[in-house]
């Protein structure tokens, strides 16, 4: 029979897993992600500054079809959001200060899915742009990107929670120490 | 003493059991879900299949073209006479481009009638620009047909626009081209409200032009109005659904031809 600190120990073992696989498939997701949308566009192109150039381009097409930007708003996030995915994925893969990069993971497809539920209300029938060209927004990319907000949230939740019995393991083994320190 | 030692022991495993519980539920439904949705990435170029199936041109050449067939840039738009996105489009984007690039001989732009059947009478409105199109007036007719859109929506006469859009001469070609386009439109593209009953052969000259151009938006498929496909050097790029800002698909067409 297991104490009750043995299962404790067991319970943070499996949640600290579930964390790591939380956090590693939101890398990929947003890693994916990024180089759907600048990946060369055409079949056979080589990679390139303008093959980039033009798949940038070719996002901003995307972007702009949801008509919430002004051009100059459509053309600063087509050329900025892939290379910010890029970042974030890479950010969350290497698991450093994760309640950050969770909560910014979080907000950003918050943000993507209110906007997309927002345009599938007004019944615009435009390509989601979620990863690169294509993909036409309706009912299974809603349902895609709102299970990766629940699982950036999972992750976020997680990470918060890590922290604070990382926190309280460290404050726990204090004692230890102090009949050193008070010497 | 250590924060910990000032909670009960109790308190403390049954806080962090139930937050682990809650983190590892949430974690397992969310990833559950997400290998459960249709997660079919390949799908989105499925569009892509129907290139081939454009590319031939089974009936005669399409006559609602714009600029030179040897233009490096194709762009095919698929729209609606009636349709107010497909005006504001054909204003603020088309118009630009046709006085821009085509223009320039960078682009060559191919229009395509897809009359949607919640509109009374768009297809009307596509007969006329077709029959114009046979006597080489497409362009004024298609411009007059957007610029006075909130007009002949209301009543259906297209007629006078189209009179005061080209001369008599024209006009005159154009009504005996529409000779028998007073019959209803085709099953495929019945507008709301018209009954089987009121369904007939066609029997207008230029509903043969609809009728291809609609076969052809329903390979891409086109599901909305106005959707353009643009191809480059033969090749297509890529399909897009909506109304796209002149400024933005002109960076497009721009990073293209510097390739």
């Amino acid at each position: 029979m297991t104490t009750p600190e043995e299962s404790k120990g067991q319970r943070r073992r499996a949640g600290r897993f579930l964390l790591v696989l939380g956090r590693i498939l939101l890398a990929a997701v947003f890693l994916f992600s990024a180089y759907m949308k600048l990946k060369p566009q055409f079949p056979g192109a080589q990679w390139s500054i303008a093959s980039v150039r033009t798949s940038l381009a070719m996002f901003s097409l995307e972007v702009d079809a949801y008509q919430i930007l002004p051009p100059w708003g459509v053309t600063f996030v087509a050329n900025t959001l892939p290379l910010f995915e890029l970042g974030l994925g890479l950010w969350l893969l290497s698991g450093l200060a994760l309640r950050y990069s969770s909560v910014l993971a979080s907000l950003l497809l918050g943000g993507f899915f209110s906007v997309m539920v927002r345009s599938y209300i007004r019944g615009l029938d435009i390509n989601c742009g979620c990863f690169g060209p294509g993909d036409r927004l309706g009912p299974r990319t809603l349902v895609r990107d709102g299970t990766l907000l629940a699982l950036s949230l999972a992750v976020t939740i997680g990470a918060f929670i890590a922290n604070r019995e990382r926190a309280d393991s460290s404050v726990g083994s204090a004692p230890a120490i102090l009949p050193h320190s008070a010497e | 003493m250590s924060r910990e030692g000032n909670r009960s022991p109790l308190k403390a495993v049954a806080s962090n059991i139930a937050a682990v519980r809650s983190f590892a539920i949430v974690a397992v439904l969310a990833m559950g879900g997400l290998f459960a949705a249709p997660w079919a990435i390949g799908q989105t170029h499925v569009s892509g299949h129907g290139r081939n199936a454009l590319d031939p041109a089974p009936l005669p050449e399409p006559v609602k073209t714009y600029g030179s067939k040897t233009a490096p840039i194709r762009i095919e738009v698929f729209s609606d006479y009636q349709c107010p996105s497909c005006g504001n489009f054909y204003k603020t984007t088309l118009r630009a481009l046709i006085n821009d690039y085509v223009a320039a001989g960078k682009v060559y732009l191919v229009h395509r009638d897809f009359p949607l059947p919640m509109h009374q009478y768009s297809y009307q409105a596509a007969r006329w620009a077709n029959a114009a199109a046979r006597v080489g007036r497409f362009a004024e007719v298609e411009g007059a047909l957007y610029d006075n859109q909130a007009a002949w929506s209301l009543d259906g006469n297209i007629q006078k626009f189209v009179a005061a859009a080209v001369s008599s001469h024209d006009l005159e070609h154009i009504e005996k081209l529409m000779t028998g386009c007073a019959a209803p439109p085709p099953a495929s593209v019945k507008p709301a409200g018209m009954t089987m009953a009121q369904q007939s052969t066609q029997a207008c000259s230029v509903d043969a032009f609809i009728s291809q151009d609609v076969a052809l938006g329903k390979q891409v498929p086109v599901t909305q109005t106005p959707t353009f496909v643009i191809y480059n050097k033969g090749q297509k790029i890529s399909t897009v659904p909506g109304q796209i800002s002149w400024d933005i698909l002109k960076k497009f067409l721009d990073s293209l031809l510097a390739q």
